[in-house]
């Protein structure tokens, strides 16, 4: 409790707010389909769009062959190496 | 929302910005943040696709080619002399690279819901009599049948693989239905 | 309204768009609305064979929704500028709330 900071920006009232305490720091996400991302945060919004840096994506790729439902072999064996920076969003609809 | 229509004065010139009585210097570097704020409306970027003809792309991988004749801010559409064009591939054993067909059928007019729309292309006309790099015109009813065929096949193997996926903690990235 | 400004910063600088249907689509920024509705000019599709339906078009509006990544240049980022903005958007979300 006394660790909690206090001021306008500093204090942590909602889940987002511990967002903004891991700006420019590595981070990891974990995105509907079948991906997860690590990179440096530079910037979210209130619908969590995120700007990340130097990303490295993992793809999880579902072995064909096996069809029976309790083998499950999926393997994280893509390491998409991305130098350039990113955005993206977490499955995210419009509001009309 | 947007108050921009085909009847707003159009942005003003470069250069031609309000100085009154200012030096006649040159005019400043265009910079984004100087850009009219109406230029960034869906209605100021569907304006420029008016009377074009466009690839529209549904949410279900359909494609429609057809004249965008009106809009509103969701993105809902109207297309003239609409032709949906389904694209298929026939595998050669001897061939590594598989042979594309694609087939048009005439449509007419469609109001297509903003919410199906995926993407909007413009169509440069000078290209569009060539058929799609490595793909020949064929018969609809034979297109039709292979590209529903190649669909469902997929489909199902997309269905397996979200199930995998579920266990392992994901969620389908577009509510099990595929885009193609 | 953080990522529609920043959005338009980069207004003109080549981005690759990636769709959630895979497809990844290079060309310049033209325009962005508040949903991030996309235009892309002078296009052109990686993979291109996999994807002939888009050959003979030039430029495209890309529904904000379907949109998975965008691939900027890093070269047209200001880090500390866009960590600024968001420190600054969050603490005005902050205010809104109460």
């Amino acid at each position: 409790m006394a660790d909690v900071e206090e001021g306008p920006s500093g204090s942590v009232s909602e889940p987002l707010d511990l967002v903004r305490l891991l700006l420019d720091e590595v981070v990891f996400v974990k995105l509907r389909g079948d991906r997860e991302l690590k990179g440096r945060l530079y910037a979210y919004d209130s619908h969590m769009n995120l700007v990340l840096g130097d990303v490295v994506e993992t793809i999880y790729v579902v072995d064909e062959e096996d069809e029976e439902e309790e083998d499950i072999k999926a393997s994280p064996d893509i390491a998409f190496l991305l130098s350039h920076m990113l955005t993206f969003r977490i499955d995210y609809h419009q509001k009309i | 929302m947007e108050h921009l229509s085909i009847h707003d004065p159009p942005p003003p010139q470069p250069g031609g910005g309000p100085h009154p009585g200012g030096p006649q210097g040159p005019p400043p570097p265009p910079q984004a943040q100087q850009l009219p704020p109406q230029m960034f409306t869906t209605a100021a970027q569907l304006l420029d696709l008016t009377d074009k003809k466009l690839l529209l792309v549904l949410r279900d991988g359909r494609k429609l080619i057809g004249i965008l004749r009106s809009w509103d801010q969701f993105a809902n559409l109207v297309l003239q002399s609409t032709v949906e064009r389904v694209f298929a591939t026939v595998s050669n054993p001897k061939d590594p690279h598989p042979k594309g067909l694609y087939a048009d059928q005439l449509h007419g007019i469609f109001l297509v819901r903003g919410e199906n729309v995926l993407l909007l292309g413009e169509i440069d006309l000078d290209k569009d009599d060539d058929p799609p790099f490595g793909y020949e015109k064929a018969e609809f009813a034979v297109v039709k049948k292979l590209a529903d065929e190649q669909k469902a096949a997929e489909k199902s193997k997309e269905t397996r693989r979200i199930k995998k996926l579920a266990t392992l903690g994901f969620e389908g990235e577009n509510m099990g239905e595929i885009l193609l | 309204m953080l990522f529609f400004s920043f959005f338009k910063t980069l207004i003109d600088h080549e981005v690759t768009v990636e769709l959630k249907n895979d497809i990844q689509i290079r060309g310049t920024l033209k325009s962005v609305d508040q949903y991030l509705n996309i235009k892309l000019d002078d296009i052109h599709v990686v993979e291109e064979i996999k994807y002939p339906h888009l050959s003979s078009v030039k430029n495209v509006f890309i529904r904000g929704s379907v949109v998975r990544y965008v691939h900027l240049p890093a070269a047209a980022v200001d880090v500390p500028l866009l960590e600024d903005a968001t420190r600054r958007e969050a603490a005005n979300q902050a205010g809104k709330g109460k």
